[in-house]
């Protein structure tokens, strides 16, 4: 039996998954990328791979996605990110019509068809504001794990203000606010109402056509989710492990390459 | 097999074998200019659009806004890019090149003249034809007083290798859009581009050969339009490349926009290229109308077969810029995608653009 797997190598993580002929999951993994993409990339296949008691040898087709798909030398072929994602959502939520992925590094909007291909997109393309890496610097600054975020600001009582989605300019903000004594959950809550801003503010421009689903890293995160949803007033879904729906995309199309 | 590059001299090398033999040699800015009244003086036009510079001392001239064609055009003069040139014409195309020729002219004392070119924006009444055919004499006595006088009929060659450079253009247009011309996106806007510093007596036997070598089937992949004002950063055409994707036209400012006019059938050579002028594509530094634009734009489209846009516009340009929404809103409402890329000149294409681009191929395919 032929089985696939699909490679997101990520500005964070790198995340492999493999799928049988049928489309139905039997492996996974999620490892930091860190500074070496291709060594990522090989460890979250192999960990997939004996998750799914499977071996290279038994794949018939892989494809990488991803910032570092070119240095997956493994997979045939590449495809970006944003068709991934894109599939992936639709193939664990097939009345998605909206994807909002927010990855290590940038942010995309996509909309797609009723058989998951993407129609339109738009995506952040100049800085990581606003993005996995921005929440990642605060949250070391205020000496927090990403863990623990969405708890924090989820429980808030209120929020601060936070006027720039800038990495550099928001962790001065954050520093001072820590200087005044604001408590470390309204920041962390006024840190994700900028993101959510940011990204809102992107979506609309796309046009936002239900069902919305929420992929990447940051849809772990419970507080930006929330303020997501109440901000664009919809409900969002979210998948059991919404990091590895790029790389599920990318077996759905390895799958369909090799047919 | 891929055909191998055609053989384009260097712009620094063409500039001192035109010196050689004797031609004068006017560094121009961009955009639209009646390069035959300088071919007619015995002058070689080279333009400047995107010298390869990092600014350094520009932008201490400049308002941080101002776009990067205009940034380092400036650059290349104050490194002394200007010495070998005979002068400097600098056409009235939008606010920041008209600032630029205040600049040279008024305030950095260069060794050698600055003249000015203005060009009629839309609407077109007749009062604009006349002003425009009074330019063109006001250009032509200029440089008469300045580099001394035409000889006899030179202005009619002139409009003669025009047309030429134009059906050929044309034809390579044509051919691209119907996918029988095989050369790379690359290489078609090099050989093109290279008529930015070619004398016409180079650029039609280039255009032929290019025509000869590239007749053929072109890639099946996905087809595109490109807008804006210029085909650079040009690792953005080698990747639609790699991609097999290919460039079904383009409606660039320094390309198609003042490349394709028909010729005129005009006896007098100032009347043809006038007439000639007021039939060029429309263009935002023109003044064209959002409709002309959009209808122009549909056209392409249709006519080569693409199923998207790209508007590769150059960051801060101006009436570029203004333009963009529209245009995407109402191509999108004809069923065409569309993407706008704002780019820096000479810098590449980073990781997210070229996500973004290969995206939207996978879009259309």
């Amino acid at each position: 039996m032929p089985f696939y797997a699909g490679i997101d190598v990520g500005s964070l993580s790198s995340d492999a998954v493999i799928i049988d002929q049928e489309g139905r999951m039997l492996g996974s993994a999620i490892t930091e990328t860190g500074a070496h993409s291709t060594q990522a990339a090989e460890k979250a296949l192999d960990l997939a791979l004996a998750q799914a008691g499977l071996s290279r040898g038994d794949l018939a087709f892989s494809v990488a996605t991803g910032y570092g798909r070119v240095s997956v030398p493994m997979a045939q072929k590449t495809i970006t990110e944003i068709s991934c994602h894109g599939l992936g959502a639709h193939a664990i939520f097939p009345n998605t019509r909206t994807v909002i992925d927010i990855g290590g590094q940038d942010s995309k909007a996509i909309s797609l068809d009723e058989r998951g291909k993407v129609v339109d997109f738009v995506m952040n393309d100049k800085c990581a504001a606003g993005t996995g890496r921005f929440l990642e610097v605060m949250a070391g600054k205020l000496g927090l794990t990403l863990d623990d975020l969405g708890r924090l600001s989820l429980a808030a009582a209120g929020e601060v203000s936070i006027s720039s989605v800038c990495t550099v300019f928001a962790e001065s903000e954050v520093v001072s606010l820590v200087a005044r004594n604001h408590p470390r959950e309204q920041i962390v809550r006024g840190l994700h109402r900028a993101i959510v801003n940011r990204v809102a503010a992107m979506v609309g421009g796309l046009g936002v056509k239900e069902a919305v689903t929420m992929s990447g890293g940051v849809a772990k995160n419970a507080g930006v989710v929330a303020l997501m949803a109440e901000r664009l007033g919809i409900n969002i879904q979210v998948p059991p492990e919404p990091q590895i729906v790029g790389a599920l995309g990318a077996a759905l199309l390895a799958r369909r390459q090799a047919g | 097999m891929t055909a191998q590059p055609l053989a384009i001299p260097s712009r620094s090398h063409y500039l001192t074998a035109q010196k050689e033999r004797g031609r004068k040699v006017l560094g121009v800015f961009p955009a639209q200019y009646p390069r035959e009244i300088l071919w007619a003086h015995d002058i070689a036009p080279m333009e400047i659009w995107d010298p390869p510079l990092e600014p350094g001392s520009a932008p201490a001239h400049l308002q941080p806004y101002i776009c990067a064609v205009v940034r380092q055009g400036l650059e290349l003069v104050l490194r002394g890019g200007a010495a070998r040139l005979d002068g400097l014409l600098v056409p009235h195309t939008c606010d920041s090149l008209q600032n630029l020729a205040s600049l040279l002219n008024d305030y950095l004392e260069l060794p050698v003249p600055v003249l000015f070119f203005y060009h009629p924006k839309e609407p077109f009444r007749d009062s604009a034809r006349a002003y425009y055919r009074r330019q063109l004499t006001i250009l032509d006595q200029k440089l008469a007083a300045r580099f001394g006088p035409r000889r006899e009929g030179a202005l009619e060659q002139a409009v003669a290798w025009g047309q030429r450079v134009a059906e050929l253009a044309g034809r390579t247009y044509d051919l691209r859009a119907r996918g029988q011309l095989s050369a790379p996106a690359l290489e078609f806007y090099r050989v093109l581009r290279a008529g930015e510093f070619l004398h016409p007596e180079d650029h039609i036997p280039l255009l032929e050969e290019f025509l000869a070598v590239h007749q053929g089937p072109a890639p099946a992949g996905p087809v595109v339009l490109l807008s804006g004002v210029l085909p650079n950063p040009k690792e953005l055409l080698s990747l639609l490349d790699q991609q097999g994707a290919r460039v079904g036209h383009d409606d660039f400012l320094g390309l198609s926009r003042r490349l394709l006019f028909p010729a005129s059938q005009a006896a007098d050579p100032f009347d043809a290229l006038c007439e000639q002028y007021f039939a060029l594509p429309p263009c935002s530094t023109r003044g064209s109308a959002l409709s002309q634009r959009l209808d122009w734009l549909k056209g392409l489209a249709q006519a080569s077969g693409a199923r998207g846009v790209i508007f590769y516009v150059v960051k801060f340009c101006e009436p570029e810029l203004f333009d963009v929404p529209p245009l995407m809103a109402g191509l999108k409402e004809q069923g065409l995608a569309t993407m706008s890329l704002e780019v820096e000149l000479n810098q590449g294409v980073s990781g997210q653009i070229a996500t973004r681009v290969e995206a939207f191929l996978e879009m259309l395919s």
